[in-house]
């Protein structure tokens, strides 16, 4: 890739990012599961506190406990639970603000793209509650064939979405937004 | 500040404790969720003084790893020594008070504190103590320095408990038929190994209201409607009409579903290979294979069925070993409920997995765990957000004075006896092991010590109730 590609794709990755953010903090989730694919993995570990001797011991695994391994099924379901209008944690409904930043591409293969962002999503719930979330996304994006079916703009799926918190204990009621 | 409060450490005295909760009303006084001297007696006189879970066996296999864990406020290292013995030691150096281990879990060779230096050994001994020539001048004793142990440690089956009370009972006793029957809830397919992680989130609650969340069958069809409308819970498992309380000395108890007499003599006759292969069907196959064996309802394996008893082995509601352990209904998982002052709770969620799972049983199993509880369950997101507001609204001056009801089923049903002597209610939906909960949270509460406590403590109920 030449420079004029790099900043391409690099401006490409970044609108797609905010687009998604847009689209979650509207809460127009419907039109955020077009952007997943079907074989999305979307996972968020378990961190803990521990000594620099035991570094390997600081995130889960797969296949250990998490607070989030959902599949696109998975998060259909979550979808169809916030629209449920009695998911009493969304309604009345939180206003989040999703900001993604310290966009690098780690990788591409094909059509595939491996990025590495910070994000950070603010909650704020009912007149008290506020949340913050802040952390490390490790996503793999696909490009799409520019006007697929999809029509999706700037033409890209999330295939992997795993979220490292800078947070241990969750200092929050609950997790029932999208990261 | 409650009147009647007594100025000599702030104890409330046992009359004003029987008013607050009220069982033959079944009336509970909501300044027990929020008033600081309450909460200062609960960390003293309950968990100071009861058997609280620490950890699985299979969490710390090595000599030198440990997990830290919680009695009420009192931060504790369970560490396996160098003889291979399970340790549960403060964590609060008896220098300075530092916190000896800062870490959530992890391996060492000894804990060495960050202040000064003064370095312990696995079994909590005092190795060395920088200075002890020369600036100690060898006038202190280190064997008088070791770190502060738990008064008796033990496990039931792999699941390590500890108690700071040398006046308590053997962990056997304390748990008694029922919280040992709640315990084998967790055995149902036979040995089981932790799988890694424990979840942890900090809900604005008093932990007594996610206790009493647990016995309760009345919520899930409203709280938890939106999991059902997504798919996520079979409506027919939210409000089972048949139910089965069974209440246990010193307030532990289990709540919910019954396996009826007619579904375990089905049971009874499947080999533990055929009961493990139903135990994982999903509903639709179960139903279609083993229709008499309805529901999501556990398939105990026959040594389990044995120590549950007779009338044990049909509870499939959840067990809570009091104060604070709930164990999950299916048995893979147990959460902790640490209190954080009257108006937080640190919730822990722990999952285990029996030994026998082929690794496709424990994806399914771990799939559907993943998705119901945690900070991310699609059940338990909209719990938390109930208990807060439950919790804080006994803010208010004339809210907090509004009692809340607890009276279904009050007086409407009989303990029946087994001939071999298990105790049960088989009923409809009820709130009978809630009032049992406080009735006994109030007895802990009055008793002065561990002998008062024995001495005072109700019997497990019989009769009308």
């Amino acid at each position: 890739m030449d420079a004029g590609e790099r900043l391409a794709l690099q401006f490409d990755v970044e609108q797609f990012f905010y687009h998604e953010a847009a689209l979650l903090d509207d809460r127009e989730f419907r039109a955020w599961l077009d952007l997943v694919a079907d074989d999305m993995h979307y996972w968020m570990p378990i961190r803990r506190t521990v000594t620099r001797d035991n570094l390997d011991q600081e995130f889960t695994k797969i296949g250990g406990m998490s607070y989030f391994d959902d599949d696109k099924d998975d998060l259909v379901m979550r979808v169809e639970k916030l629209e449920a209008g009695s998911a009493w944690s969304e309604n009345p409904a939180s206003r989040t603000r999703h900001f993604v930043s310290n966009v690098r591409i780690l990788e591409t293969y094909r059509d595939e793209i491996a990025v590495e962002a910070a994000f950070h999503l603010y909650r704020s719930r009912l007149n008290g509650k506020i949340d913050h979330w802040i952390g490390k996304r490790r996503d793999r994006l696909r490009r799409m064939e520019q006007g697929s079916q999809q029509e999706i703009q700037p033409g890209f799926q999330i295939f992997q979405r795993h979220i490292f918190l800078d947070q241990t204990i969750i200092r929050s009621t609950n997790l029932s937004n999208l990261f | 500040m409650l009147a009647g409060t007594n100025s000599q450490g702030g104890v409330i005295d046992g009359d004003r404790l029987s008013s607050l909760v009220d069982s033959k009303r079944g009336t509970i006084d909501r300044r027990i969720y929020s008033d600081p001297d309450i909460y200062k007696m609960e960390l003293e006189r309950i968990f100071a003084r009861a058997w609280n879970f620490m950890c699985h066996e299979s969490q710390i296999p090595n000599t030198g790893d440990y997990f830290i864990n919680f009695i009420g406020e009192d931060q504790v290292i369970v560490v396996r020594d160098n003889d291979g013995a399970v340790q549960v030691l403060l964590n609060t150096c008896r220098h300075r008070g530092n916190a000896l281990c800062r870490a959530e879990q992890g391996n060492t060779k000894s804990f060495v504190c960050s202040y000064h230096g003064w370095n312990y050994g696995l079994d909590g001994r005092l190795l060395g103590i920088p200075g002890q020539k020369n600036f100690y001048r060898d006038q202190i004793d280190p064997a008088e320095w070791g770190l502060v142990k738990a008064a008796k440690v033990d496990d039931y089956k792999g699941f390590y408990f500890a108690t700071l009370d040398p006046g308590a009972p053997d962990l056997h006793d304390f748990l008694g038929d029922v919280g040992r029957t709640g315990m084998e809830v967790l055995l149902a397919q036979g040995e089981v190994v932790a799988v890694d992680g424990v979840q942890k989130n900090i809900i604005d609650c008093n932990w007594k209201i996610a206790v009493d969340n647990l016995f309760d069958w009345y919520h899930v069809k409203i709280s938890h409607r939106s999991a059902a409308k997504a798919g996520f819970l079979n409506p027919r498992m939210m409000m089972p009409m048949d139910q089965m309380v069974m209440l246990g000395e010193y307030g532990h108890a289990i709540g919910g579903p019954m396996i009826s007499e007619a579904q375990q003599a089905e049971i009874d006759q499947l080999s533990d290979e055929e009961r493990a292969d139903i135990d994982l069907l999903s509903d639709a196959e179960r139903a279609k294979l083993a229709p008499r064996i309805n529901e999501r309802r556990p398939v105990r394996k026959k040594a389990t069925a044995e120590a549950m008893g007779p009338v044990g082995v049909r509870a499939s509601g959840h067990p809570n070993i009091f104060p604070n352990l709930w164990i999950s209904t299916r048995g893979m998982q147990v959460s902790l409920r640490l209190p954080r002052g009257p108006f937080e709770t640190e919730v822990w969620w722990f999952t285990f997995m029996p030994k026998k799972f082929t690794p496709d049983q424990r994806r399914g199993a771990m799939k559907f765990i993943s998705h119901s509880f945690g900070p991310a369950g699609l059940l338990e997101q909209d719990d938390g957000e109930n208990w807060s507001q439950s919790t804080q609204s006994s803010r208010g001056v004339v809210s907090g004075r509004i009692p809340h009801n607890m009276q279904m089923g009050l007086g409407q049903d009989e303990v029946l006896e087994h001939p071999l002597g298990q105790k049960r209610i088989e009923t409809r939906v009820n709130e009978h092991a809630q009032r049992w909960t406080y009735k006994c949270w109030a007895e802990w509460l009055r008793a002065d010590d561990w002998d008062d406590l024995m001495a005072m403590r109700s019997p497990s109920p019989t009769g009308r109730i």
